[in-house]
């Protein structure tokens, strides 16, 4: 017998939707809160990992605001998929040029992904936010505030979202498990922790993915899912260019990334973790990774992912002098 | 009959005979000459343009003298042991049987200074034969072949004239059977300039193409030859001084470029010379995303001499290996994955709409989302029927790879 609810995305079913409900940024909740009440925000710059809250507290804000008609005051824009500042600038200026509906004296762009934007785009979002801050405030995330202009981060408000700690995990498992009506043992909740890396987003997709197969979850189960999101293929990317066959390593690259739509930076990520796991000498693997950190470091000077990427294989054909043969 | 058919036309007609060989007249008189007095001089070379009929000559003489032929690249040269273990029978003792030998140095312009050892054991290789050595090369009027030049009988070969290429061509295609139209013949005599390789090329294209595509695609020929020169100097000739500007003369925009380059390099390198050209091409496009990025022109000179000079630095050894270099496949490849993942992205899409998500994040959850979207999530989601059929396949692929159901209860 399923209990659980199948017609509705739980990550939105579970979205805090007041600022008591989110869980973790005790800190920024508060000073967030305040501002909000008192109807004058500052431009925010929200900073912090995948999963932790930004977007959500941004719809609370939003929510809390200007109530039912918060639609109609909210634009939400993602800097990684409006490809060119011109797209995100012209939607700012359609959307700002009327005034706000309601008694609040202005509307919310939320950006996301802000950090997405190359300099010269957040150069021309400065004068944006600067001829528009009459009738709009920005509300940015960023993984990385380091990747935002001066400009910009003086502008706002900074905060910083902390990862999600293991007990605020436990909490959200703990509610969905209850109103989904779900047993999770101990040590499944421990693989969701552990495999999501504390993002609430991957959490509650693992569990919603879960639920369709059973009620009953066990850490087996999480696990199973969890690594079928690993390319398990990047192995075998690796083991080719140690074992020397260049052609091969690099056919399977391409392959591996264009079938699972992976991004270049996703895939020395998870080959710079993949390293750890070979079965290879020790001081091999300081001499993989330290070349792995050298491409990535030219992955996000240059511009083209798969020459990168091509030559980091190269070098482990030359690091490895085939020995996984 | 079909098996020789498809074979390609440069090898099915290379001459055989002398009397195959055309508008060479004086080169074979030349030759004859040099193995009537041989051993006054003990090595011929054969100087000229490439498709001119050297290699075929030297075949050609073998045979028609019944020689044993005895063939040595650069890299045999290089390798001293080797060398000794192969050729010392064939230069002391005279061969036990009735047939003598002819030892062919083919493309010997292959070795350069750099090549320790090469060009010096050429020489002393010519000292000791009692076999007539044939050296065929394309630009032997370099400072560094002096010695070898004065210890040779030295025949130039002219590229052969226009009237020759077209008879040898319409030979072809009586034998062939086939009808070519005059003008498509007369643009693949001019085309040659001399070469007949690459007329029989040119000719085999407009077999198998039909005139008309050939013709059409002759003009992004010229561009792709072009390439292919300028990949020539950069991967083979890591001497050359004007080595940064071989991309010059290129029509092609640098990023097109740049894939040609990564096509290549693993048709070129091996082992630490792969990793350093690959070393150089990354460092080349690192300075191509600083130009994108911060709109610093100037950077170009970097990108450019990475691309070259970088790349050719490579190895030091000049290789004689013809490669025939491929037109980049990424960027098809990458098309073909875009149209088998476009309904994926479309569901990706929706997805991320509903919930929040840049699409690029979305893409990271999407290896739940078969499990996670139930059939009235997909009504809300507003999927097209063929996209829930993608992801009910896909949902079934994933409990069976992951063998699921054995946790169901």
């Amino acid at each position: 017998m399923e209990n659980h609810d199948n017609t509705t995305i739980w990550t939105e079913k579970y979205r805090p939707k007041k600022f008591e409900d989110l869980v973790g940024q005790d800190d920024i909740l508060k000073k967030v809160e305040s501002l909000t009440k008192s109807l004058n925000i500052p431009h925010m710059l929200f900073a912090g990992p995948a999963g932790t809250g930004k977007s959500t507290l941004a719809l609370i804000v939003v929510k809390e605001l200007f109530g039912i008609s918060w639609k109609e005051n909210y634009l939400e824009l993602n800097a990684s998929d409006e490809r060119g500042i011109d797209v995100v600038r012209q939607k700012v200026k359609d959307f700002a040029r009327t005034k706000a509906i309601g008694n609040v004296p202005f509307k919310i762009i939320f950006l996301d992904e802000a950090d997405a934007l190359t300099k010269e785009a957040q150069q021309a979002l400065r004068r944006t936010m600067e001829s528009f801050t009459g009738t709009c405030r920005f509300v940015m995330s960023c993984n990385y505030s380091s990747k935002i202009i001066d400009p910009i981060q003086s502008r706002c408000a900074v905060f910083r979202f902390k990862l999600l700690e293991k007990k605020d995990i436990e909490k959200i498992i703990k509610i969905i498990a209850e109103k989904e009506s779900l047993q999770i043992d101990e040590p499944a909740t421990e693989s969701l922790y552990e495999g999501s890396e504390g993002d609430c987003r991957r959490v509650i997709n693992l569990l919603q993915a879960s639920s369709s197969i059973t009620p009953t979850i066990t850490q087996d189960l999480i696990n199973t899912l969890i690594s079928s999101a690993k390319p398990a293929d990047i192995k075998i990317v690796l083991e080719y260019a140690l074992s020397g066959d260049f052609p091969k390593a690099k056919e399977k690259l391409l392959d591996v990334m264009l079938r699972e739509s992976i991004s270049g930076t996703d895939t020395i990520k998870a080959i710079q973790k993949e390293i750890w796991n070979l079965q290879i000498d020790d001081e091999l693997k300081v001499r993989l990774t330290e070349k792995t950190g050298e491409i990535e470091f030219r992955l996000v000077e240059g511009s083209d992912e798969f020459i990168q990427l091509e030559a980091l294989l190269a070098g482990f054909v030359l690091a490895g002098k085939g020995i996984l043969k | 009959m079909t098996s020789k058919n498809s074979l390609p036309l440069i090898e099915k007609y290379r001459a055989k005979t002398l009397s195959d060989i055309k508008g060479q007249d004086l080169a074979i008189s030349e030759i004859e000459g040099f193995f009537k007095v041989f051993p006054k001089k003990r090595a011929i070379i054969l100087n000229g343009p490439v498709g001119t009929g050297k290699t075929s000559l030297a075949l050609a003489f073998a045979k028609e003298r019944n020689l044993e032929l005895f063939e040595l690249n650069a890299s045999d040269l290089r390798n001293r042991k080797k060398l000794e273990e192969v050729l010392a029978p064939a230069i002391k003792q005279q061969s036990l049987f009735s047939t003598g030998k002819i030892i062919l140095m083919d493309e010997a312009d292959g070795i350069t200074g750099s090549d320790r050892g090469g060009l010096p054991e050429l020489l002393a290789l010519i000292d000791k034969t009692s076999f007539p050595i044939i050296i065929t090369a394309n630009d032997i009027w370099q400072q560094k072949y002096s010695l070898l030049r004065k210890k040779c009988q030295l025949v130039t070969i002219k590229e052969l004239k226009e009237e020759v290429v077209q008879k040898l061509l319409q030979n072809v295609i009586q034998k062939e059977n086939k009808q070519i139209k005059p003008e498509t013949l007369s643009i693949i005599v001019k085309k040659a300039k001399g070469d007949i390789r690459a007329a029989l090329n040119d000719l085999q294209t407009a077999f198998t193409l039909g005139e008309d595509s050939f013709l059409e695609s002759s003009h992004e020929r010229e561009k792709e030859e072009s390439i292919f020169n300028s990949l020539k100097k950069v991967f083979q000739d890591p001497t050359n001084k004007e080595i940064t500007s071989a991309f010059n003369n290129t029509s092609m925009d640098l990023n097109e470029i740049l894939l040609w380059v990564e096509e290549n390099i693993p048709l070129e390198y091996k082992g630490q010379a792969l990793a350093k050209a690959y070393d150089a091409l990354s460092k080349a496009d690192v300075f191509r995303g600083r130009i994108y990025r911060q709109q610093y022109w100037r950077f170009m000179v970097y990108q450019n001499f990475f691309l070259t000079a970088g790349i050719s630095a490579a190895t030091k050894l000049k290789y004689k290996k013809f490669n025939q270099y491929k037109r980049p496949s990424r960027i098809l490849k990458i098309w073909i994955s875009n149209q088998k993942n476009a309904k994926k992205k479309i569901i990706v899409n929706k997805f991320a709409e509903q919930t929040h998500m840049s699409k690029k994040k979305a893409m990271k959850e999407s290896f739940l989302l078969p499990l996670i979207i139930s059939k009235s999530i997909e009504k809300k989601m507003d999927l097209e029927e063929k996209e829930q059929k993608w992801l009910e396949e896909k949902k079934g692929a994933i409990i069976i790879a992951n063998n699921l159901n054995r946790f169901r209860t």
